[in-house]
């Protein structure tokens, strides 16, 4: 089990969950209006706070993102990739729950359809939310260049 | 595990997000607005038009809707429904169990009334939009709800 948390092991983890990241954001970087619109779909913000969160939260994933595969203080982006997909998860399973069928908002917001929620969101998600667990409890601090290991 | 280091590192990333993505939303052209925008109350009403509406709509305006024998849609729990609601409105259910039950009465491009408890609650406008992802045009959210409808005493009835 520790060899997981060791290597290789830790740096695809960085690496994947990196690109994901990184990917993810960028659509919605370029259209807040309608990364807005998929988050205010899911019913979980008051006070039209979606705006706010449409702006800040794909710069949070493309920092996390680019700070897991630079080696820059991966223990904050790895806490922050945990709690961005318990998050998704929370959102996408209340969504479920309730019946509504929405579309994901989770990598393009502008293409129509084809990107719905369904269980199998939210199995990529805990896969990333472990991708993230193995990230932040790992053994070695391979190409980790901020701050030094300790 | 020092906990110390990792929770700065996320107030790094949590301020720095938040910098520069108001920051670029002050920059670039086509700004959104901070907030996002509640539902406007409609100023005058067209059932005939083809366009799609989700609009909000005053106790008049609800009132000769009911008039005009246009469907209502209560969407609080069961319990409040039993206690009281707007006269032959359909009662919340599972959603796809009630976009079926309402197309059994009529068309997704059918003027609807949604309402829920009072001004404050959020029910009657989530469920509007929900109604409106699965393919309804003409939606209307009676924003007063229950509250300005059996204050003003006009026609309900209680039980399922």
């Amino acid at each position: 089990m520790k060899n997981i948390l060791k290597g290789p092991v830790v740096i695809l983890c960085r690496i994947v969950l990196g690109g994901v990241f990184i990917y993810a954001s960028l659509d919605k970087i370029m259209h807040p209006e309608e990364f807005a619109k998929a988050i205010g779909n899911y019913h979980v913000l008051p006070f039209g706070l979606e705006n706010l969160l449409a702006l800040a939260l794909p710069w949070l994933e493309l920092l996390a993102g680019v700070a897991l595969i630079a080696g820059v203080m991966v223990d904050g982006a790895a806490i922050m990739v945990i709690i961005m997909n318990i998050v998704f998860i929370f959102a996408i399973s209340q969504a479920l729950a309730r019946g509504i069928s929405i579309e994901c908002g989770c990598f393009s917001v502008t293409t129509e359809g084809g990107d719905n929620i369904g269980f199998q969101t939210i199995i990529r998600d805990i896969g990333y939310l472990i991708m993230g667990f193995i990230v932040l409890y790992r053994k070695d601090n391979l190409f980790e260049f901020y701050p030094k290991s300790v | 595990m020092e906990l110390t280091r990792p929770l700065y590192q996320v107030a790094i990333f949590l301020a720095l997000s938040c910098l520069i993505g108001f920051g670029s939303n002050l920059a670039r052209n086509n700004s959104i607005p901070w907030l996002a925008q509640e539902l406007v109350l409609a100023e005058s009403i067209d059932t005939n038009s083809n366009e799609p509406v989700l609009t909000a709509i005053s106790l008049d305006q609800a009132k000769s809707f009911f008039d005009d024998g246009i469907l209502f849609l209560d969407a609080r729990d069961e319990g409040y429904y039993e206690a009281g609601h707007i006269k032959g409105a359909m009662r919340n259910l599972f959603l796809f169990e009630l976009i079926f039950k309402i197309e059994e009465e009529q068309s997704k491009s059918d003027p609807l009334v949604v309402y829920c408890g009072d001004p404050g609650c959020g029910d009657s406008e989530d469920l509007a939009y929900d109604l409106q992802a699965e393919g309804f045009t003409k939606l209307y959210v009676f924003k007063g709800g229950w509250l300005e409808w059996s204050e003003a005493s006009y026609p309900s009835e209680t039980g399922l």
